[in-house]
């Protein structure tokens, strides 16, 4: 999947904003949202958080994990883990790449806070590509993720899937051709229909 | 603008909010587009959703155009627009990548009632594999001596990988998935609990992505 499709389902996560006008409720298929009230914070989808933000209809509050503090305590608990800590949310770094694209300056310590996700993030991708190295040399086909947020999970993609799939075709060809070591000009015939399942 | 929160769809005679149609379309959208063989049409959500919409864009244009509930709607409908012509689009992908596969499993299929394809699908299916035939003839093989002349689509048929590696998030514990073991002849078995998230081949878990035990990711 494309990254921007990744980042469009993230969209539908909910966040909290104070709009500076009043209006009713409104009621949209995916669920019913307000009444907006100037001043008052309510819970809007991000995507519309962002729309109402671009027109300058609201502030953005930041989530609460959106914080140095918080941050700094779930990098170093990801430095110390051998594994992936959980995140504080499914889609961490598209709520951030668009709250702190659009709404940076309600946002304290904003630059702060981009660089500490952005280390965050590095920490978990350098994690990923090692356990990804183990999981190729060990010869697996299954392997387990947990707590990896879909956006880790859509970056390695590209690669690991069909470096798996590569690693079960030679596996298969391996084993179509031991029983019948010595005749090689047949088996390779053989092997070759045997990657075309 | 009137609530529209109850939706009442024919085929399970049961209400279920527009909500829920919209989250059951996504998480079919995102199944098809990550899974390698086409799964069961979603056909009375579509129906369903593109019928909320029609109404919601009805009402839309009798708001006065500067309302920003017009603009949120609007945009509201732009993105389910798109997850549902990406999700038709990608099935369409499929139909013409493995027609002839797909074809012949679902004329199987269809004796027993459990179609994949909805009925459009099914002809454009078969619509675009005898305009491929006809093509064909028409470009080379009439021009070819006699013996040469005929066509033989099933060897022209390409299958869907059943083998690739796919990620997976479980939606409930399911014990038991047996994974193949090709050195050793020694099958795994493993148990996905609810909410953990795992890499493996597609074809052991193909019906836990159909009765929607398994997101894929």
């Amino acid at each position: 999947m494309d990254p921007y499709e990744i980042e469009f389902i993230g969209e539908n996560r909910i966040v909290s904003v104070i709009p500076n006008f009043s209006y009713d409720k409104i009621y949209l298929i995916c669920g019913e949202f307000g009444p907006f009230r100037a001043g008052l914070p309510l819970n809007v989808p991000l995507w519309l958080a962002i729309m109402l933000k671009q027109k300058q209809k609201c502030r953005v509050v930041p989530p609460d994990w959106m914080d140095v503090e918080a941050l700094e305590n779930i990098k170093e608990e990801e430095k110390r883990s051998r594994f992936f800590t959980k995140m504080p949310n499914e889609h961490y770094m598209v709520e951030a790449k668009l709250i702190l694209g659009v709404a940076a300056e309600d946002v304290p310590n904003a630059a702060e806070i981009k660089t500490i996700i952005k280390d965050i993030w590095d920490i978990r991708m350098s994690k990923l590509r090692t356990s990804m190295d183990a999981l190729m040399k060990s010869g697996g086909s299954y392997g387990r993720l947990d707590h990896l947020t879909m956006m880790e999970i859509n970056s390695v993609k590209p690669l690991l899937p069909s470096a798996m799939d590569e690693l079960y075709r030679i596996k298969m060809m391996t084993k179509h051709r031991t029983p019948t070591a010595n005749l090689n000009s047949s088996t390779i015939s053989q092997s070759g229909s045997s990657q075309n399942i | 603008m009137e609530s529209l929160s109850n939706v009442d769809v024919s085929d399970e005679e049961e209400e279920i909010t527009a909500d829920i149609v919209l989250k059951t379309l996504q998480t079919a959208w995102q199944n098809e587009c990550l899974a390698p063989e086409i799964l069961p049409h979603n056909n009375d959500m579509v129906e369903c959703m593109l019928g909320q919409i029609q109404h919601m864009e009805r009402n839309i244009n009798k708001l006065p155009k500067t309302d920003i509930r017009a603009s949120i709607h609007k945009m509201e409908l732009s993105r389910i627009k798109f997850i549902i012509c990406n999700y038709l689009r990608t099935r369409l992908n499929k139909i013409e990548k493995y027609c002839i596969s797909i074809l012949n499993d679902e004329r199987q299929r269809m004796e027993t009632g459990t179609n994949y394809l909805t009925v459009g699908e099914f002809k454009y299916a078969q619509e675009y594999l005898l305009n491929m035939e006809t093509h064909l003839k028409n470009v080379v093989l009439d021009k070819m001596p006699g013996n040469m002349k005929t066509l033989e689509m099933n060897k022209m048929a390409v299958y869907p990988n059943l083998q690739t590696h796919v990620f997976l998030k479980a939606n409930s514990t399911i014990s038991g998935v047996v994974l193949e073991d090709l050195v050793g002849d020694q099958d795994e078995e493993i148990d996905l609990e609810e909410g953990s998230q795992h890499i493996l081949q597609y074809k052991p878990i193909a019906d836990l992505v159909k009765n929607g035990k398994v997101q894929l990711v």
